[in-house]
């Protein structure tokens, strides 16, 4: 092979260098840009061939030549590879701007039930104070439901509750209140009991904006050594504070309920109960267990003492959500259920 | 129980405001339920006799009067016509304004001159003075009314007063009269009670030689006693009973009547009033009240005149002949007191109260009277009652009363003693209140102190404090009187709680999230349905209630679904046709002829499967069966339930076109499927709607544990793809049988990805593609082995099931 002239590689490097840049500016997409790398580094590319050739250089000459063409050949890489980015990101660019302001495609959540939502944080923040939660029959009878609780069939209570009986032999009877848990929980505990019971409670009451004969109430049960009333208020004021807001003042005033001595009913008063143009609103009863209460599930109240209280979860949610009609709670109308 | 502040103030006498006395009760135990101001002070308001009437010389429409006012005699020009000469009239002195109505601004009346004529005064109508509506003319007085008497003075409303209406728990009968209450606030304060004094001016003949008692019930009526008055003249009562008793809301009916009525509303204790000549004499003259439990069949006419017929359990007072009242709950027609009677025998008795609740509720007559009883009198009262009954009587009926009483008291109770610990309340209160404290607020409430040591004493409890029956309840009197707000909140301690139902609690929140995740709305159905929405779902439930509110409301729910498929129906008709709902809650089917209660969770689905939307165009797809069964797999797999069987059990009178069946072992799980199309039109719901309904207890029981976790792939999975020509007949659970069969250990996977039918296929085929994973947890199989293991499969396939490879 004929030995070549020194400077003829390296010029031709030069113009090819040139050659290139203009085209790969001028190269309008992706395809043409890729010709333009065969044309100059492809294995058969103009580069690539002068590379080829510098075995034709006198050796003393090959390695600057080698170095002058390789820093050609990279830098016209450097600049496809720009182009290439560039043209990469032109592409990318929908010829519209997309109009983000249109509506994203939702995968939308189902919603828990407004009562569901009340009960489980009245449930967590007593969980938080160390209780379990506990459940019972909703189908009862007189003994757990009113002879255990202290209250004896001439009992007057009994009137104030009044109560769905089932069409059978055995008379049994829809619960009034879960308090028929407590004795179910202590007849099979020993003490020291720490429950809370959400549950469904069932009311001869004809349905309007504030009676529903089914109704949800929560209470817990609180059995230990030395319980007091002031660990009762205590707690009720943990528990309110939680469900009602840290605002929330609560007044405890004397009232009677047969399972319960001393009984006393529980006001609150916020922002809200204001804004509904009361200072104090009935919001949930509570005692000292009866010690006829712990006799008749074997507890001896001489060594225990404890609290109850319960109230009723319509009311809460109610009152939270500013709903004016129980009855909204049954009705499971979609337009209803999808704001919680 | 409603009273007043100014009649409450008669017995004690405490310096707190209307609207304190209100907080106090409240405090108490006494819930005021409402409070409103009533009656109306009339200062410059007086009685005046109208001497003459004159026709006014300058204004056709008026008149000119001269009237006495009790001083001297004034001109007044008047516009009403309705009076002559004589008449008793109010007047308002210059200077002096008409009663307000709240907001109303006050207005004094001047002296002046009317059309040139001199006015001294107003008189005026009803209307003006907010005593009736009549505006027409003026008011007119009695004639007796005295000129110059304050108007409130001949009303009986002298002052402005507050009427409370209190909520009385039922364990404090002493709270239904307003003394119970006199005492209380007496106690709470401080104060004396002042009873009123009675006493009797008794003529000679004594009452036992008209009157004898046959108690034949004393279980029933544990006392019974009566007093005579003769002569009395009955007729209208004075102002001051017939206005307190307006007031409390009792309409007054005359002097003997409105007496007893006040009498009870004063101590708690019913009263009745017999028409003493209505009882039968006997042969020695004298009358005998029976007091026996009615006839079986018997039928008695009371007060109201409706007739009743009675069962035999009822307590009737009675002569030898007849009954005269239904003991406790109301008098008869027969000896009801009228302005003809002269002689009145005042009944004050004691009855049980479970007997009179009975017949109260069973004849539907609730009284006053009965409400009492119910709650229990307290027999010790029964004499005062009378004694003060008796007195007022005389006072407004001129009677003269016969000399003590007859009373039958068989067993006059024991009082009771309870002992209290006092290191017990302060253990029971939390705080510390010193014995002598303990000890003074318990006198104050009337009980008397038998014995005491340093830590104990024992009580004598008052007869009306039926409720004190143990140490707790004297406890909570303390806790009362020394005030249950002043007891400091202490913070929650002690250890933890357990329940085995505190678990449960957390897998159907679990649940539930999954489910809302999954975008189905939770919903919260009726427990109580109708018979005819039990139908609609295909369920037979009886009704079960005995005492159902309704024919809407008699029957506990069996399932779920019906509540599901009203929420669906309920929405469609308010243009809200598409749902995805959920329901976890008990039901109440019955088992071996019995109800017992379950636990279900139930889902429903119906119209658009996803939100339209502008990306999706009008119509994204409906619901189907296959949606739904995607929810329920991913639920249940994520609750850890393993070995879950998906059966077709046909259709025969179902809810759904066809049933699917969900089933572990032999238990079912739970059942799904389409609605009929004939009940989905029943609703209204147009689209298709997919229901199922799982039995919770069963998979609570049936959760496995946590699986351990299994460590990544770290060779290279070979997919092979196999499209199989199969008879309808053969389900996709048959081919995976087969396949898990043929158990090339590194068969990873098994994917149906496509069901065919249609072009190519021919009639009662299908075809059914699967994707086919291949990976060997320890190297990386070769083309040859899994083509191998592959074939084998397919080969197994195309012999178990007659498949042909397309």
């Amino acid at each position: 092979m004929e030995p070549e002239a020194t400077g003829e590689p390296l010029s031709e490097a030069d113009a090819h260098l040139a050659d290139a840049e203009q085209a790969v500016t001028a190269a309008a997409d992706l395809d043409e840009l890729q010709k333009i790398r065969v044309e100059y580094l492809g294995a058969k590319g103009k580069i690539t061939t002068l590379l080829k050739r510098l075995g034709r250089l006198p050796p003393q000459e090959r390695p600057s030549a080698g170095r002058r063409i390789n820093e050609v050949k990279a830098t016209v890489e450097g600049l496809l590879e720009r182009r290439r980015r560039e043209l990469r990101e032109a592409a990318d660019r929908p010829s519209v701007p997309t109009d983000f302001s249109l509506p994203g495609r939702r995968l939308e959540p189902g919603r828990l039930h407004p009562l569901t939502l009340v009960t489980e944080d009245i449930v967590r923040s007593f969980r938080r104070l160390g209780f379990a939660v506990a459940a019972g029959p909703e189908i009862e009878d007189d003994y757990h439901c009113f002879d255990a609780l202290n209250t004896p069939p001439d009992h007057p209570a009994r009137d104030v509750q009044d109560t769905f009986y089932l069409r059978e032999q055995d008379r049994r009877l829809l619960r009034t209140h879960t308090s028929s848990v407590q004795i179910r929980t202590m007849r099979e505990q020993s003490p020291p009991v720490r429950i809370v019971v959400p549950g469904r409670v069932y009311r001869r009451d004809t349905a309007d904006a504030t009676h529903n004969p089914t109704f949800h109430q929560i209470e817990g049960l609180y059995v230990d050594r030395d319980v007091t009333i002031g660990d009762l208020k205590g707690t009720v004021s943990f528990v309110f504070r939680e469900v009602l807001g840290k605002e929330v003042k609560l007044r405890f005033r004397p009232h009677y309920f047969s399972y319960t001595e001393p009984s006393m009913e529980i006001d609150f008063s916020s922002p809200v109960t204001r804004r509904m143009g009361r200072e104090w609103l009935e919001i949930a009863g509570c005692g000292m267990v009866h010690p006829q209460v712990f006799e008749n599930v074997g507890y001896d109240p001489e060594i225990w003492s404890g609290w109850a209280f319960g109230f009723g979860i319509e009311r809460i949610a109610m009152i939270r959500y500013g709903i004016e009609d129980i009855r909204k709670f049954y009705e499971n109308d979609l337009r209803f259920l999808r704001q919680f | 129980m409603k009273i007043t502040y100014q009649w409450l103030k008669r017995y004690v006498d405490f310096d707190w405001s209307p609207g304190e006395l209100a907080d106090r009760l409240t405090m108490l135990g006494l819930e005021v339920e409402a409070s409103e101001r009533v009656g109306q002070s009339y200062d410059g308001v007086l009685v005046a006799e109208v001497l003459e009437r004159a026709p006014h010389p300058n204004a056709d429409r008026l008149l000119v009067c001269r009237i006495n006012d009790g001083q001297g005699v004034r001109r007044i020009v008047c516009g009403a016509d309705n009076f002559s000469a004589g008449d008793r009239v109010p007047l308002v002195l210059p200077g002096y304004a008409l009663p307000t109505r709240e907001g109303e601004k006050s207005r004094p009346i001047k002296a002046g001159k009317i059309r040139g004529e001199v006015s001294e005064g107003m008189l005026c109508s009803g209307q003006e003075l907010g005593l009736s509506d009549d505006g027409e003319g003026l008011l007119l007085l009695d004639a007796d009314a005295t000129p110059g008497q304050n108007l409130g003075d001949y009303l009986g409303t002298d002052e402005a007063d507050t009427l409370y209406d209190l909520e009385i728990t039922p364990n404090r009968p002493d709270w239904n009269g307003v003394l119970g209450i006199a005492r209380e606030v007496a106690a709470l304060a401080n104060l004396e009670l002042r009873c009123p004094a009675v006493e009797l001016q008794e003529s000679g003949s004594p009452c036992a030689g008209r009157i004898r008692i046959r108690l034949e019930d004393p279980e029933r009526c544990p006392r019974y006693s009566a007093r005579l008055i003769e002569r009395v003249a009955v007729g209208p009562s004075p102002a001051w009973l017939s206005n307190l008793l307006s007031k409390l809301g009792l309409r007054s009916i005359n002097n003997v009547v409105d007496v007893t009525n006040f009498v009870m509303m004063e101590i708690g204790q019913p009263l009745h009033a017999f028409d003493c000549r209505s009882l039968a004499r006997n042969e020695d003259g004298t009358a005998t009240v029976v007091v026996r439990r009615a006839h079986e069949g018997e039928t008695f006419t009371s007060l109201d005149g409706q007739e009743h017929r009675l069962n035999g359990s009822e307590i009737m007072i009675a002569d030898e002949q007849k009954a005269v009242a239904l003991g406790g709950v109301m008098g008869g027609l027969n000896s009801e007191i009228t302005p003809e009677t002269t002689e009145v025998l005042l009944e004050s008795a004691c009855f049980a109260p479970g007997n009179i609740r009975a017949t109260s509720k069973r004849l539907n007559l609730r009284t006053d009277a009965s409400y009492r009883f119910e709650r229990g009198v307290d027999a010790q009262t029964v004499d005062w009652a009378s004694r003060r009954a008796a007195a007022l009587i005389c006072e407004t009926t001129g009677g003269q009363l016969r000399s003590g009483a007859v009373d039958a008291w068989p067993e006059p109770p024991e009082p009771r003693r309870v002992s209290l610990r006092f290191e017990r309340t302060d253990r029971l209160l939390g705080i510390r209140i010193p014995p002598e404290e303990q000890l003074a607020f318990l006198e104050r409430l009337g009980l008397s102190r038998r014995s005491k040591t340093e830590t104990a004493g024992e009580f004598a409890i008052p007869s009306h404090r039926d409720d004190l029956k143990r140490e707790a309840d004297l406890i909570e009197e303390v806790a009362r009187l020394y005030g249950v707000d002043r007891i400091p909140a202490t913070p929650p301690r002690g250890g933890t709680g357990t329940h085995a139902y505190d678990r449960q609690h957390d897998v159907l929140a679990q649940a539930r999230s999954l489910l809302t995740g999954m975008g189905l709305h939770e919903i919260q159905g009726q427990t109580l349905v109708s018979q005819a929405a039990v139908g609609v779902s295909k369920l037979t439930q009886k009704a079960a209630l005995e005492n159902a509110l309704s024919a809407d409301m008699d029957t506990l729910r069996p399932s779920l679904l019906p509540g599901l498929l009203s929420a669906l129906s309920y929405n469609a008709h308010h243009n809200v046709g598409s749902a995805a709902l959920f329901e976890a809650g008990t039901v109440f089917p019955v088992r071996d002829e019995r109800i017992v209660e379950a636990r279900r969770l139930a889902l429903a689905l119906t119209g658009d499967r996803f939100a339209p939307s502008w990306t999706n165009g009008a119509n994204p797809g409906d619901y189907d069966v296959f949606d739904l069964k995607g929810r329920l797999e991913v639920l249940l797999e994520s609750l850890r339930i393993q070995g879950l069987q998906w059966q077709n059990a046909g259709a025969a009178d179902s809810l759904f076109q066809e049933e699917g069946r969900l089933t572990l072992g032999k238990q079912i799980v739970g059942r799904f499927g389409q609605l009929q199309s004939d009940l989905a039109a029943q609703l209204d719901l147009k689209k298709a709607v997919l229901l199922a309904e799982l039995d919770w207890d069963l998979i609570l029981a049936r959760q496995a544990a946590p699986r351990p976790f299994k460590p990544l792939p770290v060779f290279p999975a070979v997919r092979r793809d196999v499209a199989l020509l199969v008879d309808e007949s053969v389900n996709h659970r048959d081919i995976l049988k087969i396949v898990r069969q043929a158990k090339p250990n590194f068969l990873q996977n098994v994917e149906i990805f496509d069901v065919f039918r249609g072009r190519g296929i021919p009639q009662g085929k299908k075809s059914l593609a699967y994707a086919l994973v291949y990976r060997h947890p320890e190297r990386t199989l070769t083309d040859e082995e899994v083509s191998s293991a592959h074939f084998g499969i397919v080969e197994r396939l195309e012999k178990k099931t007659g498949a042909r490879i397309r």
